[in-house]
């Protein structure tokens, strides 16, 4: 049993958006879906100028919000307290939805990857309709389908359900870390139990002072956050607290 | 609204720090555009994370290397397959510029793939007319059909002897290209191989070549710098070696200070201590009064630089100095630069030009020399990209010589040495035909008075890519009656497009090699379908970076997905296979020649042609009796599996005193490009002032021969014309190839101040509201050349007086996403289409920024 937590190095965060995509790909996201996102604002008044990255994801709340508005248990913990989601029981009331402060729950209104079920060529006989593509490379819904997701999840989620990240449930149970964390081009993410004091993120939450989203609403986030996205305009925590 | 609770919480965050969010504000308004200097404070150890490079993902599959040419990084790979699909990408561990690091954009080469609008089979036009407004009406037809039509035709050029009117226009590239771009269109016979580079950045050459002799990109030492100055770069976005410095740069901050130049808030001025939001086409000034500032401050790295001969700073704002008093060590002719050039260029006289204030030039000024030696000025294509950017080139590079940055630790490095070889060659394969056909001027017009193009210092040795429209258009020096196209797109990637529009349909026989039906197939009779090159080419590139430089290879790591072929290698190969079945056989038998190193046999088919090429290429790296020096492998096999050679260590300061310019050291009055200038004027029967009036120009006399300010040359009145147009690379940009990907289109908000699905232009508050512009409206620019439609957005990260754009949108043909209705209107505006085509004609170059006057109309 762990107490499995992300660590988030806003100072080494890029704002590049390749957790997003490298999310959307291990995980077969339909367009318009997205379990690691992002919130982003500039402010100030030209030349004085602030652009904030802050990337977001399901927090696995301790408390979560989701977990008790569920009326099906569809949305649950797991003995490491990983907010996991069943699609299997999940009636898409969004109850979960309303209930989450962090707004990173998606609903599939529509069928898994409806775009790849087109039937029409934009120029027929020499280019191919996306359906067409699909069925030549052999994948299922789309052509860069991972199977690996099936071990512990669907391929695919219905329409109707929603869905979230799931610190890739599926790759946690082989050893490996989630997506986000492996393919961070910037290094930004750690990955690891709270409860070991030699994990990844026990040590970085012991070297930095960290935070977490709207903290106050006691939801107990285990997506913790350390140092700055733009370092240079915050002399305490450039090269860190 | 939940989103705004988040950033009201993160705000509240940052209120609760040492110096608050409002704070900060308050203190950056107080002092124009803060500075905050951290002294002091220890270089943490880097905390490691456990991530799994090495490990193996569970489902059945592999990861294979290759290569990505999404943007010119050129990072190798690994792409994740199972069952034969290619489903994932990361990068390649065994690479020692980009390592595991793998940028955003690359994940979106699995959407280009697998498009769905790719090309499955050649195909041509049945409806003759050729425009812009004319539907090809394209059918499919055999590869046989295909080749055979395009050998039929390059036999009619040979047997009329008039094969100079062949050109072969190259667009991106792996190092195969020679096949295709250099014998083939030799062994027909023509002088017109047309590269892309001149759209590319060969301005950005300009500056290292005539200050240090070398005309190369540069590889900057971020890890061990403490300053950096971006002039224009936006490296956490594009260009070069994005995916190093993503990982590479929050920890540089540790160390370092960085300020971005730039009109427009970047992302990599997202992540830096300070933005200078420079005048467009004023960097040049800027430059060179910060080397007054450095010079007048005594901050010139002595140790490099050399000091006056007593010690005493003879440097004062205004006041001559004799050379006499000043010895160099590694430099030369700073005293001549200095009185020809900088001793009036105060930061007062650059405040009125760069709209910077003079405290904060001289500030950073002061805080990058105060680094030296390990300060790194960093030359983008924005301040070069220009008419008259090469002096700006070489301005803003002089600064890495004054504090001894270049070849240094935490500096500005040049590529290491690698061992790749060329082709074999094709003089024995040329006939007469083709030397008479050779011997014919370019359609370019590089080397003519007007188009110096000196690349390392030989006149006309560069391409001037977007003249060639008008040599076609003109038909000077001559018509062009074929032409075949690679991995290119003129139509789209090329100022002023509608004159390639207007050129492309002019040619007669046109042929277009590309994954895509783009707008340069759109005016093409037949089109050639051809594999992508990080999935299905046999191929290499070469790319520095992080202190190494790596030669890395793309290879097939799935099987083609359709009927296609490689554009370098099967093509051409099996083109010549046409033309000899026509009698010419030159071509096969040069190819033929291409012999597998490990066995001497010759190529059977196109697919050994392509492998045996790669492997002659590569022979020294991977073959264990030539070893040179690097990586070091048992035999190809071993190479294969790891996809990647890596150089040996940079070796720094070997440069010293050695430099490949007219004195051997760094020149900061050139005379090496004083030499390459008069032997251009002496070709021309004239003086070097009359070139560089003719080339529009503003130096005369020794002027021409150091760094300097020159004023923008500008298209548009701006009473006409109020906002200066400026274009950037958003950080999604496959260059122009990804915008059928829904990954980008809903993405393009990764870009500060940019929208997911759209193609905003964005206005500073001020000018939307002298404008009566909103955000959302829908709108024209409009400049001396173009229009263009998108949205309007108002954001405070752009200059009163500007608007930028990024390129990237604007494609009205290239697939179902990328356009809004194929072949016939755009999503967004191509920013091409408004530019004009004008020129840095000393480099060739094609001018995209800071030059480009612009109106807003509404829709």
């Amino acid at each position: 049993m762990a107490k499995y937590a992300m660590v988030i190095d806003l100072q080494r965060c890029t704002g590049c958006g390749g957790c997003i995509l490298a999310c959307k790909n291990e995980n077969n996201l339909s367009e318009g879906v997205s379990w690691s996102s992002k919130i982003a604002w500039t402010e100030g008044t030209f030349p004085d100028v602030r652009y904030t990255y802050i990337t977001t994801l399901c927090n696995h709340c301790e408390n979560a919000p989701c977990v008790k508005g569920c009326p099906t248990s569809a949305m649950h913990k797991t003995e490491d307290g990983v907010t996991n989601h069943d699609p299997d029981k999940c009636i898409g009331c969004r109850y979960c939805m309303t209930g989450c402060p962090y707004g990173v729950i998606n609903f599939n209104w529509e069928d898994a990857h409806a775009g790849w079920q087109e039937q029409e060529a934009l120029i027929a006989d020499v280019t191919a309709a996306p359906a067409e593509m699909v069925q030549q490379v052999g994948g299922t819904s789309i052509p860069y389908y991972n199977p690996a997701l099936e071990e512990t999840y669907e391929g695919v989620r219905p329409r109707g359900v929603v869905e979230k990240c799931n610190f890739c449930n599926h790759r946690l149970e082989n050893g490996q870390l989630p997506y986000c964390v492996e393919s961070c081009p910037s290094n930004a993410r750690a990955f690891g139990d709270l409860d070991d004091p030699n994990s990844d993120v026990s040590k970085l939450l012991a070297k930095f002072r960290s935070f977490r989203l709207r903290e106050h609403l006691g939801t107990e986030p285990k997506v913790f956050y350390v140092r700055e996205f733009t370092p240079g305009t915050n002399v305490a925590s450039k090269g860190g607290v | 609204m939940k989103n705004q609770a988040v950033r009201d919480d993160v705000k509240d965050v940052e209120d609760h720090s040492a110096i608050s969010r409002r704070s900060f504000l308050k203190l950056m308004s107080a002092t124009g555009g803060a500075t905050f200097a951290l002294a002091g404070t220890p270089k943490l150890s880097i905390f490691d994370f456990a991530k799994t490079a090495a490990a193996k993902t569970n489902s059945k599959g592999e990861w294979l290397p290759t290569t990505c040419q999404g943007c010119t990084s050129w990072c190798s790979k690994q792409v994740y397959v199972v069952d034969g699909r290619a489903i994932k990408v990361r990068g390649n561990s065994n690479s020692k510029v980009n390592g595991i690091a793998s940028c955003p954009k690359a994940h979106l080469s699995l959407q280009q793939v697998y498009d769905p609008d790719r090309l499955k089979t050649p195909m041509k036009r049945t409806n003759p007319n050729k425009g812009r407004d004319e539907d090809p009406q394209f059918v499919p037809i055999t590869w046989d059909e295909a080749l055979e039509t395009v050998a039929d035709k390059i036999m009619e050029l040979r047997d009329n002897n008039e094969t100079h009117k062949y050109m072969l226009m190259r667009g991106r590239y792996s190092y195969m290209r020679d096949i295709i771009y250099d014998r083939m269109t030799k062994i027909i016979g023509s002088p017109n191989n047309i590269s892309h580079s001149a759209i590319c950045a060969e301005a950005e050459k300009f500056g290292p070549y005539y200050t240090e002799g070398e005309w190369t990109y540069r590889q900057y030492d971020i890890e061990n710098t403490n300053y950096i100055l971006l002039w224009g770069a936006d490296p956490l976005s594009a260009n070069r070696q994005v995916s190093y410095y993503l990982s590479a740069w929050g920890d540089a901050l540790d160390n370092a200070k960085s300020a971005v130049i730039d009109p427009r808030f970047s992302a990599t001025a997202s992540k830096s201590d300070e933005w200078l939001p420079v005048k467009p086409g004023e960097d040049g000034a800027l430059a060179v009064a910060m080397a007054h500032v450095i010079l007048t401050e005594g901050l010139w790295y002595k140790p490099f630089v050399g000091d006056f001969v007593d010690g005493e700073n003879r440097f004062f704002a205004n006041g001559m100095v004799n050379p006499g008093t000043f010895e160099e060590k590694y430099t030369s002719g700073l005293v001549k630069w200095w009185n020809i050039e900088l001793r009036d260029k105060t930061p007062e006289w650059a405040e009125a030009k760069t709209g910077l204030s003079a405290e904060q030039i001289r500030r950073v000024a002061i805080a990058f020399a105060t680094a030296a030696p390990h300060a790194i000025s960093w030359v983008g294509g924005g301040p070069v990209m220009q008419p008259r950017g090469s002096y700006a080139s070489m301005a803003a590079h002089a600064l890495n010589g004054l504090v001894g940055s270049v070849d240094n630790v935490g500096g500005t490095l040049k590529a290491n040495k690698e061992y790749t070889q060329s082709f074999p060659g094709s003089d024995d394969f040329m006939d007469d035909i083709a030397k008479e056909g050779k011997s014919h001027k370019k359609i370019d017009h590089r080397g003519r008075k007007e188009f110096p193009t000196l690349t390392k210092g030989k006149s006309g040795g560069g391409v001037v890519t977007n003249n060639a429209a008008d040599g076609i258009i003109n038909e000077d020096p001559n018509e062009i009656k074929v032409a075949i196209g690679y991995m290119n797109n003129f139509a789209f990637s090329a100022p002023q497009s509608a004159r390639w529009f207007e050129a492309l349909a002019k040619i007669p026989f046109l042929v277009h090699i590309t994954t895509n039906a783009s707008e340069f197939s759109w005016f093409s009779d037949i089109i050639l379908p051809s594999t992508h090159h990080m999935f299905e080419k046999y191929g290499y590139v070469k790319a520095h970076g992080n202190g190494y430089r790596h030669v890395t290879m793309n290879l097939p790591v799935i099987e083609p997905v359709w009927d296609v072929y490689t554009d370098e290698t099967e093509i051409p190969y099996l083109l010549a296979g046409k033309l000899a079945e026509r009698g010419f056989t030159n071509l096969l038998d040069h190819y033929q020649t291409y012999v597998d190193p490990e066995t001497g046999a010759a190529p059977a088919n196109e697919a050994e042609f392509a492998l045996y090429a790669l492997k002659h290429a590569t022979h020294k790296l991977w073959d264990p009796a030539k070893y040179q020096a690097g990586d070091k492998f048992s035999g190809w096999e071993e190479f294969k599996a790891a996809g990647v050679w890596n150089s040996a260590p940079y070796p720094f300061k070997k440069r010293w005193g050695k430099m490949k310019t007219a004195t051997g050291m760094f020149e900061f009055y050139s005379e090496t490009l004083k030499a390459a200038l008069e032997g251009h004027a002496e070709k021309h029967e004239t003086d070097v002032d009359d070139i560089l009036e003719t080339c529009n120009y503003q130096a005369r006399g020794e002027m021409a021969f150091v760094p300097h300010y020159e004023e923008p040359l500008v298209h548009g009145e701006e009473n006409e014309f109020p906002l200066t147009f400026v274009d950037y690379k958003s950080r999604l940009n496959r260059e122009g190839r990804s915008a059928n990907c829904t990954w980008y289109q809903e993405l393009r908000d990764l870009d500060p101040g940019d929208e997911a699905w759209d193609d905003v232009a964005k206005f500073n508050p001020i000018d939307a509201k002298k404008f009566g512009i909103e955000t959302g409206d829908k709108i024209k620019l409009v400049s001396t050349t173009g229009t263009i439609e998108c949205t309007a957005k108002l954001w405070e990260g752009v200059r009163p007086g500007t608007v930028a754009k990024a390129y990237g949108q604007g494609h009205w043909a290239y697939g179902r996403v990328a356009s809004k209705e194929f072949g016939k209107s755009a999503r967004g505006g191509n920013n091409n289409e408004l530019l004009p085509a004008d020129y840095d004609r000393l480099s060739g170059s094609s001018a995209f920024y800071g030059f480009a006057r612009v109106k807003v109309e509404k829709v």
